[in-house]
C-alpha cells in the first residue's frame, strides 16, 4: 500500500505539475508540447553568457595537447569516408580501429562529408598521423558544435525545475566541467555530445516521458557502448514505472510500445551489419577480452587499493620474510612500476573477470531492488549514478574517463541535500583529479588546475550555502574533519606530483632534453591508453624506479576518495525512506 | 560670508568618516522607503535629474514634486574633495537591484554647496550633451555579462572571491593564449620577439654587466632599460637552475622545446601577476573609492581581460604589462596624495621600457601643476624632493654603467640602444600619421632622416601640448583660487598629502600626450597602441554603459586589436584575435551592431566595423595583387589611423572640458559671485536644522545638541519650510558644519 502510494505521488514538491498530475495517456499532449518547446530559442542572457565564454576558451585551446585519441577519431573519418560499409569494421590500415557501435560510425560519416570539402586529406585512409591546422582546427569545432546537444538539454533542464537557480548552478556546473574540458576539449573525445544524449534522456524521464527516455538511452548504447553501465537501471526504471502499472501488472501496450522502439534504434544501427552478417567482427571489436584488471594507470577503484594493498604486503613479506604469504614471483615484477599488461598479485589471490563480473553484479541488485521499491525519478537518478559507480569500482579493466559516468549523473542530486552536497563534492574533487594524470604536458598542467580551481570555487561554494548543516553528533564531526582533512590533501598531492619530476629531472641532467622531447608518445586504443604513463616518461627522462610513484599515489589518493564516496552514496540510498519522500 | 562656502573644506576629513557612518544609514534609511514607494519610474526622466544640477535652478528645486517623491541624491559627503567621483558615474549603479540608495545615485548638490575647488566629475558627466540620449535607456541594455557574474557572485554570498576567480579565470584566458604560438615561432634564423626576450636572459645570465648592451648586437642585442636586463637576469637564473639548455650561451639561440616555451610563458604570467594585477586592483580601490563594490569589479574585469593586451604579452609574447602596471602604480599613488612613490614607480617603468616616455609630458606637467598649485613653498619643497628621489631611481637603475663600477661612457651603450634614432620613421605599418600619411606623400624620399626626426619631435610636442597646458594652467589657476582663499582665511592651505583637484586631469592628459607620441613620433611600433589604451582603459572602466567614454573606449579598443591584425596573424594568432575580442566585448556587454542611440559615435563604429569586417572577408577571398602586397595592411592603417586621431582630439576636448568643470572660467570669476545664491540657498536649509534634528533622534541617532540651532534666519531666504522637509536629509551633516560656522559668525 505504501508502494503504491509512493508511486502515485512521487515527489509531489518537486515534480513539475503537469507531470505529476496526468499520468498516463493523459500526459500525451503535454508531451508534443514539449517536444515543440525543445526547438524553441528562448534563453537567459546569463546562458549566452556561459556559451560565449565556454566557447572562446575552447577556442583557445586548439593548439593545445591531444592525445592519440584524435587521430583515432580522424582515422575513423577516414574509414568511414572513403570505405564501404562493409569494410568499416574489418579495416586495419591504422592501429586504431574503429571500436565503436555502428552510430558513432554514421556519426564519423556525417562529420567526414564537410570535412572532405575543408581539406580532402583529412579523410585519406593512407595519410596516418596527419596534424595539419586544417584537421586541429576543424575536429576541435566538430567537438564544441556538438556539444551543443549537451547545452541545450542543460538549459531544458533549468525550465520547470523546482529551483531554477539551483538548477542553473549544476546546468552550468555540468556544462562546464572540468573533466569534459580535460576529455573532450584537449585530450579530445566526444563525451559532451554523448552525455547530452543521456542527459536529454534523464530529462525526458523526469519530464514523465519515460518512452522518450527509453528510446534515447537505446540511441546513447548504439553511440558508445560504455553507456552498458548504465543500462540495468534503465531497465528496471522504464519496466517498473512504465511498463508495469503501480499495482504491478503488465500494461502489454506500453510494454510493447517500448520494447518496439529499443528494437527499431538497435535495428537502424546493427541492421546492415546483421545483413551483412558482420555481427561477430563488430561485436568483437566492441568487447575486446583480452586486456588486464587494471589499466596502466591504475583507475582510482576498489582495485586500485587492492592493488596497493598487494604492494605493502609485499613489501612487508619481503622485509621480514613471513613465509605465511606465499609470494607470486610473477607478481613481484608485474605491477611495481604500473606498466601495461595483466596485472599479477604478489600476495593476495589473483583476481579473474568472472569476479570482478559477479561483484559488479551483486551491488547493482541491491541498488536495483531498492529501486524497484522506490521508481521516482530521483531515486532513478541515484541508482544509475550507483550503476555507474558499481562498474567503475569493481569493473575489469576500467579507464579512468569512465568517471564521468557517475560525476554527470551525480551532479544532478548535488544540491538534494548536505549529505548529498558532500557526496558530490568529494566524488567530484577525486574523480576530476584522477582525470589530470591524462594531461601530463607542462603548459596544460596549469590549464587542468586552474580551471577545475575556478570550476570548483564556482560549483561548491553557492551550492553549499544552499544546502548546508552543521553536523549534529560526534561520529558525523569526526568524519567532516576527516573530509576536510582528505580534500586539503589534494593540494599537498598536487603540488608533490608537480614538484617530483622536476627534482627527478634536474638529478637526471637535462643532456638529454632532445630525446625526452623527440621521443614519440604511444597509447593504447581509445578506452585504453597509457598516455599516463608514457608522459612520465617523457617528463622524467631517465628511468627511475620511482617514476611512477606520483601517478600510483594520486590513484591511491583518488581511489581513497571514490570508494568512500560510493560508500556514502550507497548508505544514504538505501536508507532514503520508501514513503515517496525524498529526506 | 565667504566662510560658510568654505567651510566644507575646513571640516577634517576624521570628523567625517565618524559622522558619515550615521548619517549615511540614516539617510538611506529614509529615501530607500521613499524611493521604492514613488519615484522608481521617475528617476529615468532626464529632467528630473538634471533639473537641481545647475546652480540657477536652485528655486525649482524646492518645488512640489520633490516633496511628494524626493530624489535620491548622493551624500553630499561622497561630494567630497576626498572621492574621486570624476571618472564618470552611472545614473543608477546598474549592478545594484536594490533601490537607490544615497551612495548610488547621482549627485545633484547645488553646485555652489560644493568646496568649490572640489567639484567632482559626476557633475561634469551631467553637462555632458552626448549623455542625454543615454539617460532614459532601460536598465537591461545596459546589462553586461559582466555585471550579470559581478551580480551572481554577490548574490550567492561570495562576493569576497569575486576578485580571487576573477583574477584566476583572467590567469587561465592568458596562459591558454600562450598555449598557441608566438612571435617568429619557427622562423630561423632571426625568430621573433620571443628569442629576443629569451636571448636577453641567456646574454645577461653569462656576461658581465658592461657586455650587455654591446653583445653581439645583430642577434637581437639588448635594447631596453636596465630593469628589463635584471627581470631577464632573474627568469636566466631560474631558467638556469630548472634547464640550464634553456639558457645555454648562443648553444640555445632558437630553442622551440615546450618546456622552454612553457617556462617562457610562466615568466610572463607571474610578472603580469605581480605587477600588473596588484597595479588595477589597486586602481578599482583607489581611483573608484566611492563606488559599490559591485561597480569596482565590473572596472576590475573591463580591465583584466583587455585583449590587446592579452595577445601581445600572452600570445605575440611581451612583458608589457610590467610597465603598464608600473604606471598604474604610480597613478595609483598619486591618486592617494604618495607622490614620491609614484614617482618612484614611474620612474621603474620607464627603466622598464622605454615606451612609458610617452607617458611622461602628461605626469611631469602633473607633478609640476601640483607643485605650482602647493604654492612656493611647499611646492618648491616637493618639486625638490621629487626630482631628488627621480634621478636617485635613474641612479639606482644605471648604477651598474656608472663610475665607479664602470668607465663613464659605459653608460653611452645602453642610451643608444634604446633610443635607436638611426632606424627608420615607421617600421612595418603602423596605424599612425606618418605611416597613413605616406600613401600620398611619401615622406621617406622627400625628406632626410634629421629632419624627419625634427618634424616627428615637433608634430609630437604640439600633439601632448594641449594635455600639459591644461595641467599647468590648471595648477596655476587653483593656486590662485587658494591664495585668494587665504587672504580671508589664513589656515586651510593645500597640503601636499592630500590629492588635490588636478587628478581628474591626469588620465585625459595621459591619453593626451600618449596618443600624439603614438600619431606622430619617429619609430613607432603597432604593438605601441598599448600605451595609449591603457588611460583610456582605465577611463572607460569607470564608465557607465552607452555614455559617450565608454563608446568610445570600446571602440577604440577594437579598433586597437583590429590594427594589430597583421602582426597577429603573422605570429598565427587569428584564434586567439576572436576568441578573446568577443570574450570582451560580451564581457563590458557591448554589441557593436546595436544601433540604440542615434548619436555620432554610434554610425561611426557601425561604418569602421563594417570596413573590418569586409576587409577581413576580402582578405580571407582574395590574395593582393602583386603591384601592392601590402595593399591590406594599408587599408588595415587607413581604417584604423582617423579613429585614433580622433581619440587625440576627444582627448583634448575632454582635457578642456574637465578643466574648466574644476574651476570654472578663472580665479576672477568664481569667489564673489559664487558665494551669494550659496549662502541663499544655506539659510533655508538652516531653518530646516530643528526637523532633521527630530528625525535624527527618532531614530536612535544622537545628532548634534539642539542649543545650537537657535539661528536668526531672514524671512526672505526662506521659501516654504515646510516644502524642504524632505530635502533635508541629506544635509545633516552638512548644516552640522554650518551651524558652527554660523554660530560663530552671526550672532545669535
Amino acid at each position: 500500500m505504501n508502494e503504491t502510494h509512493s508511486l502515485l505521488e512521487p515527489f509531489p514538491q518537486k515534480e513539475p505539475i503537469p507531470a505529476s498530475k496526468q499520468e498516463g495517456e493523459a500526459a500525451e499532449p503535454v508531451r508534443i508540447f514539449r517536444w515543440r518547446t525543445l526547438l524553441q530559442l528562448d534563453v537567459a542572457s546569463a546562458d549566452w553568457d556561459i556559451l560565449v565564454l565556454s566557447t572562446c576558451l575552447k577556442l583557445l585551446l586548439f593548439p593545445a595537447y591531444r592525445s592519440t585519441d584524435f587521430e583515432v577519431h580522424r582515422n575513423w573519418l577516414a574509414i568511414t569516408h572513403s570505405l564501404p560499409i562493409s569494410r568499416w569494421y574489418y579495416d586495419t590500415t591504422s592501429e586504431w580501429t574503429l571500436d565503436y557501435p555502428p552510430f558513432f560510425a554514421y556519426f564519423e560519416k556525417l562529420l567526414s562529408i564537410p570535412a572532405y570539402f575543408i581539406d580532402s586529406k583529412i579523410v585519406d585512409l593512407q595519410n596516418l598521423n596527419y596534424d595539419a591546422w586544417s584537421v586541429v582546427v576543424y575536429q576541435r569545432i566538430t567537438v564544441i558544435v556538438t556539444e551543443l546537444v549537451l547545452a541545450i538539454v542543460l538549459q531544458r533542464f533549468i525550465r520547470e525545475a523546482a529551483d531554477p537557480s539551483v538548477q542553473r548552478i549544476i546546468s552550468v556546473s555540468l556544462f562546464l566541467h572540468p573533466g569534459l574540458l580535460i576529455v573532450d576539449h584537449i585530450h579530445f573525445q566526444y563525451n559532451g555530445f554523448m552525455f547530452g544524449i543521456l542527459l536529454w534522456s534523464i530529462l525526458m524521464a523526469r519530464n514523465g516521458n519515460k518512452l522518450a527516455s527509453g528510446f534515447l538511452f537505446a540511441i546513447l548504447l548504439n553511440f558508445k557502448h560504455i553507456y552498458m553501465y548504465l543500462a540495468p537501471a534503465y531497465f528496471v526504471y522504464l519496466l517498473r514505472s512504465f511498463c508495469l502499472s503501480p499495482t504491478g501488472a503488465l500494461q502489454p501496450t506500453k510494454f510493447l510500445s517500448l520494447a518496439n522502439a529499443v528494437i527499431i534504434v538497435f535495428l537502424a544501427s546493427l541492421g546492415p551489419f546483421i545483413l551483412m552478417g558482420q555481427l561477430p567482427q563488430l561485436l568483437s571489436r566492441l568487447f575486446p577480452f583480452t586486456r588486464g584488471l587494471n589499466h596502466a594507470y591504475w583507475a582510482p577503484n576498489a582495485w586500485a587499493l587492492v592493488t596497493a594493498a598487494d604492494r605493502v604486503l609485499l613489501k612487508v613479506a619481503q622485509r621480514f620474510g613471513i613465509e605465511v604469504l606465499a609470494i607470486n614471483e610473477a607478481g613481484v615484477a608485474s605491477t611495481s612500476r604500473g606498466l601495461v599488461g595483466d596485472t599479477v598479485f604478489a600476495v593476495i589471490p589473483n583476481v579473474k573477470p568472472i569476479h570482478t563480473f559477479i561483484i559488479t553484479i551483486v551491488f547493482q541488485a541491491i541498488f536495483l531492488t531498492k529501486l524497484w521499491r522506490l521508481p521516482s525519478y530521483k531515486s532513478f537518478v541515484t541508482a544509475l549514478t550507483l550503476c555507474g559507480y558499481t562498474s567503475f569500482m569493481f569493473g575489469w579493466h576500467v579507464h579512468e574517463k569512465a568517471i564521468l559516468l557517475v560525476l554527470v549523473p551525480l551532479s544532478l542530486l548535488a544540491a538534494e541535500n548536505n549529505a548529498f552536497f558532500r557526496t558530490f563534492m568529494i566524488a567530484s574533487v577525486a574523480g576530476i583529479f584522477s582525470l589530470f594524470p591524462l594531461l601530463f604536458t607542462p603548459a596544460e598542467t596549469l590549464v587542468k588546475i586552474v580551471y577545475s580551481i575556478l570550476w570548483a570555487l564556482l560549483v561548491f561554494e553557492p551550492l553549499q550555502r544552499k544546502v548546508y548543516e552543521f553536523p549534529t553528533s560526534l561520529p558525523f564531526v569526526i568524519i567532516d574533519v576527516l573530509e576536510k582533512v582528505y580534500l586539503a590533501g589534494f593540494v599537498v598531492l598536487q603540488i608533490f606530483v608537480t614538484l617530483f619530476p622536476l627534482f627527478t629531472q634536474r638529478s637526471a641532467v637535462s643532456t638529454t632534453y632532445a630525446d625526452t622531447v623527440n621521443k614519440t608518445v604511444h597509447c593504447g586504443t581509445d578506452g585504453a591508453s597509457p598516455c599516463g604513463v608514457v608522459g612520465a616518461d617523457v617528463t622524467s627522462g631517465s628511468a627511475s624506479g620511482l617514476e611512477f610513484l606520483p601517478l600510483m599515489l594520486t590513484s591511491i589518493y583518488c581511489a581513497v576518495g571514490l570508494v568512500w564516496a560510493f560508500i556514502r552514496l550507497s548508505v544514504l540510498y538505501l536508507k532514503q525512506s520508501e514513503d515517496g519522500i525524498w529526506t | 560670508m565667504d566662510e560658510l562656502n568654505t567651510a566644507f573644506s575646513a571640516e577634517g576629513s576624521t570628523a567625517r568618516r565618524r559622522t558619515h557612518a550615521r548619517n549615511r544609514s540614516f539617510v538611506s534609511q529614509n529615501s530607500s522607503q521613499s524611493v521604492t514607494q514613488h519615484t522608481r519610474p521617475r528617476l529615468k526622466t532626464p529632467s528630473l535629474r538634471h533639473r537641481t544640477s545647475t546652480p540657477d535652478s536652485l528655486r525649482s528645486t524646492f518645488s512640489q514634486s520633490d516633496i511628494i517623491s524626493p530624489i535620491p541624491r548622493r551624500h553630499h559627503h561622497l561630494q567630497a574633495h576626498e572621492s574621486r567621483l570624476w571618472l564618470d558615474t552611472p545614473p543608477l549603479s546598474p549592478t545594484s537591484t536594490r533601490a537607490g540608495s544615497p551612495g548610488s545615485t547621482r549627485g545633484v548638490t547645488p553646485l555652489s554647496l560644493r568646496p568649490r575647488h572640489t567639484l567632482s566629475f559626476s557633475s561634469i558627466a551631467e553637462h555632458d550633451p552626448s549623455r542625454s540620449h543615454h539617460v532614459a535607456h532601460d536598465k537591461k541594455s545596459e546589462d553586461s555579462m559582466a555585471r550579470r557574474w559581478v551580480r551572481w557572485m554577490h548574490k550567492h554570498g561570495i562576493k569576497n572571491y569575486v576578485i580571487p576567480a576573477a583574477v584566476l579565470g583572467a590567469a587561465l584566458i592568458k596562459w591558454c593564449i600562450g598555449l598557441g604560438s608566438y612571435s617568429g615561432q619557427g622562423t630561423p634564423p632571426m625568430y621573433g620577439d620571443y628569442e629576443a626576450q629569451r636571448h636577453w636572459m641567456e646574454l645577461t645570465l653569462h656576461l658581465p654587466v658592461k657586455q650587455w648592451y654591446s653583445y653581439d648586437l645583430e642577434y637581437w642585442g639588448l635594447d631596453y632599460p636596465p630593469l628589463t636586463a635584471y627581470v631577464s637576469w632573474l627568469c636566466g637564473v631560474i631558467g638556469n637552475w630548472i634547464n640550464p639548455a634553456w639558457v645555454a650561451l648562443d648553444k640555445s639561440r632558437g630553442i622551440e622545446s615546450p618546456e622552454s616555451k612553457a617556462f617562457m610563458r610562466t615568466t610572463v604570467l607571474a610578472f603580469d601577476t605581480l605587477v600588473y594585477i596588484p597595479a588595477i586592483v589597486l586602481f578599482t580601490r583607489v581611483w573608484q573609492e566611492s563606488r559599490s563594490t559591485r561597480t569596482q569589479h565590473v572596472a576590475l574585469l573591463t580591465l583584466l581581460f583587455q585583449p590587446a593586451l592579452l595577445l601581445i604579452d600572452f600570445g605575440h609574447f611581451q612583458y608589457n604589462s610590467v610597465m603598464l602596471g608600473f604606471t598604474l602604480l604610480a597613478l595609483n599613488f598619486f591618486a592617494s596624495g604618495q607622490d614620491l612613490l609614484g614617482a618612484v614607480c614611474f620612474s621603474l617603468g620607464l627603466g622598464f621600457k622605454q615606451m612609458a616616455l610617452y607617458y611622461a609630458p602628461a605626469i611631469g606637467s602633473y607633478l609640476v601643476a601640483k607643485c605650482i598649485y602647493l604654492g612656493p613653498q611647499k611646492g618648491r619643497s616637493l618639486f625638490i624632493r621629487l626630482a631628488l628621489v627621480t634621478i636617485l631611481t635613474f641612479l639606482l637603475l644605471f648604477l651598474p654603467f656608472l663610475p665607479p663600477l664602470a668607465p663613464l661612457s659605459a653608460i653611452l651603450d645602453p642610451i643608444a640602444r634604446i633610443f635607436p634614432f638611426a632606424r627608420g620613421l615607421f617600421e612595418d605599418k603602423v596605424a599612425n600619421f606618418w605611416c597613413a600619411s605616406n600613401v600620398v606623400f611619401k615622406w621617406k624620399v622627400w625628406l632626410s632622416r634629421p629632419q624627419l626626426v625634427k618634424m616627428s619631435a615637433i608634430l609630437t610636442a604640439v600633439g601632448f601640448f594641449p594635455g600639459v597646458v591644461t595641467l599647468l594652467y590648471g595648477g596655476w589657476k587653483h593656486r590662485m583660487l587658494s591664495e585668494a582663499d587665504d587672504k580671508s582665511r589664513a589656515k586651510d592651505s593645500p597640503s601636499s598629502s592630500t590629492p588635490e583637484p588636478l587628478l581628474p586631469l591626469l588620465p585625459y592628459a595621459l591619453l593626451n600626450s600618449s596618443m600624439s607620441f603614438f600619431l606622430f613620433s619617429f619609430q613607432v611600433h603597432e604593438k605601441t597602441i598599448l600605451v595609449p589604451l591603457l588611460p583610456l582603459t582605465f577611463l572607460l572602466s569607470g564608465s557607465s554603459s552607452g555614455s559617450e567614454t565608454f563608446e568610445l573606449g570600446v571602440l577604440v579598443n577594437n579598433v586597437a586589436v583590429f590594427s594589430m591584425w597583421p602582426l597577429l596573424k603573422r605570429d598565427g594568432l587569428a584564434i586567439p584575435y576572436i576568441a578573446t575580442l568577443v570574450l570582451w566585448n560580451r564581457l563590458v556587454g557591448y554589441n557593436p551592431l546595436r544601433l540604440n542611440s542615434q548619436s555620432f559615435l554610434r554610425y561611426l563604429s557601425l561604418a569602421i566595423y563594417t570596413a573590418m569586417v569586409s576587409l577581413h572577408i576580402l582578405e580571407l577571398l582574395i590574395s593582393p595583387p602583386a603591384r601592392f602586397p601590402d595593399l591590406f595592411p594599408v587599408l588595415n592603417v587607413l581604417i584604423s589611423t582617423p579613429i585614433f586621431a580622433l581619440t587625440w582630439l576627444w582627448s583634448i576636448k575632454r582635457g578642456v572640458e574637465v578643466s574648466w568643470a574644476l574651476g570654472g572660467l578663472g580665479p576672477s570669476s568664481t569667489p564673489a559671485k559664487s558665494s551669494q545664491p550659496a549662502l541663499s540657498t544655506l539659510r533655508p536649509m538652516l531653518a530646516e536644522r530643528k526637523p532633521t534634528l527630530d528625525r535624527l533622534t527618532v531614530n536612535g541617532l544622537d545628532g548634534v545638541p539642539e542649543e545650537n540651532f537657535n539661528l536668526t534666519l531672514d524671512k526672505d531666504f526662506i521659501p516654504n519650510a515646510r516644502q524642504l522637509k524632505t530635502r533635508s536629509l541629506g544635509f545633516a551633516r552638512g548644516a552640522k558644519v554650518l551651524q558652527r560656522t554660523a554660530s560663530a559668525e552671526l550672532p545669535g
